[in-house]
């Protein structure tokens, strides 16, 4: 493919070398919030599994109650992928085939084993009394779930970056960052849980785990901002990047570590995870609008806006 | 035509269809799982676009959509030249791009010898400093398809011709092809929710005719017929451009690059692939995956290792 002809000795002007070129997919709000609430399932299932697995006497009870909170955000996360679909009813045409060179392939298979799994663990979790002789299939399936809640948490950022948008196309680091964010969203699910349990141990736990990981997870964001940044200049206003950076660094850091250090009462720490949830949500936002908002997109919007240039009616009459 | 259908209404049916709600329903869960054997591989086949020679008539345009069925867009002043196809989308699987490159100049200079407003005297002695480039669009059908890689379904498939096709039966929407195509091709339709674009016409070349586009192009600037052969007609046409002093004539995806594989249809310029609404250097997103993963799976294994750092060091 050879590459740039030779110069014409005038300039000239007309073509489409201002365009953007690709199409930006039909994702929209659906998946913003579909990359939180995978955050969360995932999240609190590893960081509750791990936990539990590594000291049981502390965290058993939280990561009991934390199993079917995690099947409930999955139930909702799967919800809204269907319905993001442009043929809901074709969602099982996900399963034809299993290509591992397709990220939404492998994301869609590790959903669903995921899901097995975690559903035997809730299910265990909410049965009333104690079963003993269920407690070892409970653990196998902790430990059966944890690769593919991990793939499931992984796959969604390698989807978005490996594509040919704009803005996703040079996020290298966006998988790192949603996979540590969702870590982090799982620890403060966690903490929150065991405040409003009254589990002080796993408090003291995780209070201290979660400010360390607050500060962790900007390590892949300021990668992940340095990856993209030519996009965000590109389609946020100075003034709108500087409300995504106080997003970032006060509603998403210092407020939560300020929550965290203010005292143990349950109200306070769940201020806190949702100070970090909440954060997280807009800067996915952000991330999903990074192809939407091109130059000429942006133009084409703003004509149609004033009613000057109707976008096209297409109907299948002709 | 008609003919045919009386023959394929007089055939006997062996057997009826189940009809009824649940056998709908069924056949929804079932159908998409069954598979066939893939018919033997073909000569590639693809399309070898000579800009120099289109006059962007449109008949490639009105062609595929008689062809293939696709409805009207409506009537959209783009207010960009003769373009008012706009893009590539769902509806329109051809586009004819017209680029004005005219220099600017005062209006009404007074040429010498010429009375009138109009005259043929000053027509021909107006400076010739510009050019009117047109191209007919169209899906690359990439050796190596990013949107076919990207298909969780396998709906998007290398037919044997090795084009690239879309099966509008498992097709379910999740706009993973549209994400991944480096030339803004591929399009979720709001009427069916399903991608759609350009099939090389599957249907007419398993009967051995040629796309509805190339057959009804007046100039032969689209050609259509075996990619080899294909390529071998572009090189000549590129030497003798040259030879006869059109010197920025070049092929663009007739052979590969490091970063993307070699186009099916493939097309003849004389300025920048940007200029065309092309990519300068397109870069297949997978050659990233790997990496993209190894660094996803080492941070959120070095998240959890921070998170059971913290809390031994905690005190549990």
């Amino acid at each position: 493919m050879r590459i740039g002809a030779p110069a014409l000795a005038t300039p000239l002007r007309g073509g489409y070398a201002e365009r953007t070129i690709t199409h930006a997919p039909a994702w929209g709000w659906l998946v913003a919030w579909d990359l939180l609430f995978n955050g969360i399932t995932t999240g609190l299932f590893l960081v509750a599994a791990v936990c539990e697995l590594a000291a049981l006497d502390v965290f058993a009870r939280a990561a009991r109650a934390a199993y079917p909170v995690a099947l409930v955000f999955l139930l909702i996360d799967l919800a809204s992928l269907v319905f993001d679909l442009g043929d809901p009813l074709r969602f099982h045409h996900m399963l034809r085939v299993v290509k591992l060179g397709s990220p939404m392939s492998v994301g869609t298979w590790c959903l669903t084993l995921y899901s097995l799994p975690l559903t035997v663990a809730a299910a265990i979790s909410v049965l009333p009394g104690e079963w003993p002789s269920l407690e070892a299939v409970r653990r196998v399936a902790i430990i059966v779930g944890l690769p593919f809640a991990l793939g499931s948490a992984v796959y969604k950022g390698v989807l978005l970056s490996t594509s040919a948008q704009p803005g996703w196309k040079d996020a290298r680091w966006l998988g790192g960052y949603l996979t540590s964010s969702a870590i982090t969203l799982g620890c403060a699910g966690m903490l929150s849980l065991s405040a409003v349990m009254g589990e002080e141990r796993a408090v003291a736990a995780f209070r201290f785990a979660l400010g360390i990981l607050v500060m962790v997870n900007l390590i892949p964001l300021g990668r992940l901002a340095a990856d993209v940044r030519s996009a965000l200049v590109r389609i946020y206003s100075p003034r709108e990047l500087v409300g995504l950076t106080a997003v970032c660094l006060v509603g998403g850091t210092l407020l939560p570590l300020f929550f965290l250090l203010a005292g143990k009462a349950p109200g306070v720490l769940v201020a806190a995870a949702l100070c970090i949830a909440l954060a997280g949500l807009a800067i996915r936002f952000a991330i999903v609008r990074l192809p939407h908002a091109s130059p000429w997109r942006t133009e084409r919007q703003l004509r149609g806006n004033q009613g000057s240039v109707p976008r096209r009616q297409k109907t299948w009459s002709t | 035509m008609a003919s045919r259908e009386v023959v394929v209404a007089e055939l006997p049916q062996h057997s009826k269809p189940a009809v009824g709600s649940l056998s709908d329903l069924a056949r929804r869960l079932v159908d998409p799982f069954r598979t066939v054997s893939p018919p033997e591989p073909r000569p590639a086949t693809g399309f070898f676009t000579d800009t120099t020679v289109c006059i962007g008539c449109k008949a490639c345009e009105v062609a595929c959509k008689e062809w293939n069925l696709l409805p009207a867009d409506g009537l959209h002043w783009t207010g960009n030249s003769y373009d008012n196809t706009d893009e590539l989308s769902a509806t329109s699987w051809r586009h004819v791009k017209f680029i004005e490159q005219l220099a600017e100049r005062p209006s009404a200079a007074p040429v010498a010898g010429a009375t009138s407003a109009f005259s043929l005297e000053r027509l021909l002695q107006e400076p010739k400093d510009g050019r009117w480039l047109m191209m007919s669009d169209v899906c690359k059908h990439c050796a190596a398809a990013p949107c076919q890689q990207a298909c969780p379904t396998g709906a998007i498939i290398h037919t044997e011709f090795e084009s690239v096709f879309i099966q509008p039966d498992i097709c379910n929407g999740c706009s993973s092809c549209v994400s991944a195509c480096p030339f803004g091709v591929v399009t979720r339709s709001s009427l069916d929710g399903h991608s759609h674009k350009c099939t090389l016409c599957y249907d007419r070349q398993r009967d051995g005719l040629v796309p509805a586009c190339a057959k009804a192009c007046p100039t032969q600037s689209i050609q259509f017929g075996p990619i080899d052969e294909l390529r071998e007609r572009a090189r000549a046409r590129v030497r003798e451009l040259h030879g006869r002093g059109v010197a920025e004539a070049y092929l663009y995806g007739d052979v590969p690059t490091a970063s993307y594989s070699e186009l099916n249809s493939f097309y003849l310029l004389v300025d920048r692939p940007a200029v065309y609404g092309l990519p300068d250097g397109p870069v297949n997103p997978w050659l990233s995956m790997k990496g993209d993963y190894l660094r996803t799976i080492g941070s959120g294994l070095a998240t959890i290792a921070a998170l059971l750092a913290a809390i031994w060091l905690g005190g549990i």
